[in-house]
């Protein structure tokens, strides 16, 4: 079953055509089948079949755009995912620096189809100032948002 | 996309990792989530709301401890 509606998917579809301009990559990592499994140690993913199928709705609305790699993390090293799913969103031979963990629904769904766009348009939207500080930076920085789906 | 990922996408030095709350609790409780949105820089500073983009980039790289008043040329 689909995750977003027809008429949500419709939309998508109709944004993308106007705002996807380069290519973009995501990558899902996953555990697949472990969705149902209730262990101490957190080891079952409940919605890593979910965030599967939002991520080929996203790639279906613009598949000759967007490129989708679904991971098993249980088959393949990922250093720097530390839990799934876990979602990048990437310009094709970048390097992926923005991260989504666990399914990005309500307001997170929003935010992930900007950062397709701003990504496929190579385009952070900031202002020349805030710009002028990111050129500051010269060690590694991570920025951690916790947020909720509303 | 939320100030966090515009970073990320501007500087080549910037990671952004956004987590759902509800989802990993045992991270939230970690890093002392009561409310969100709850920026954390480096897995140590941390500041809770939707802040204006200067507001939130300033004090990110303060708490990351960039000098933000250091001239361009570092002269």
């Amino acid at each position: 079953m689909a995750i977003l509606s027809e008429g949500v998917r419709e939309q998508l579809r109709a944004r993308f055509a106007e705002r996807l301009s380069g290519p973009v990559q995501l990558t899902l990592y996953t555990r697949p089948g472990s969705g149902r499994l209730i262990l101490p140690s957190g080891f079952g993913c409940p919605t890593c079949e979910e965030a599967r199928e939002l991520a080929e709705e996203l790639r279906d609305a613009a598949p000759e755009k967007v490129s989708l790699e679904v991971v098993d993390v249980t088959a393949t090293p990922t250093p720097g995912v530390s839990d799934v799913p876990t979602l990048r969103v990437w310009a094709p031979g970048g390097d992926p620096r923005m991260a989504w963990q666990g399914l990005p629904g309500g307001f997170e769904f929003a935010t992930v189809v900007d950062a397709m766009e701003r990504v496929s348009a190579a385009d952070p939207g900031l202002s020349e100032q805030t710009l002028a500080w990111l050129g500051r930076v010269d060690q590694d920085l991570e920025v951690m948002v916790f947020a909720t789906p509303t | 996309m939320s100030l966090a990922n515009r970073m990320a996408l501007a500087s080549e030095h910037v990671r952004a990792l956004t987590v759902e709350a509800n989802e990993f609790p045992e991270l939230s409780r970690q890093f002392g989530v009561s409310g969100v949105p709850r920026t954390v820089i480096n897995r140590s500073g941390a500041f809770v709301g939707a802040l204006p983009e200067a507001q939130f980039v300033e004090t990110a790289l303060t708490l990351a401890g960039v000098d933000l008043d250091q001239a361009p040329d570092g002269a």
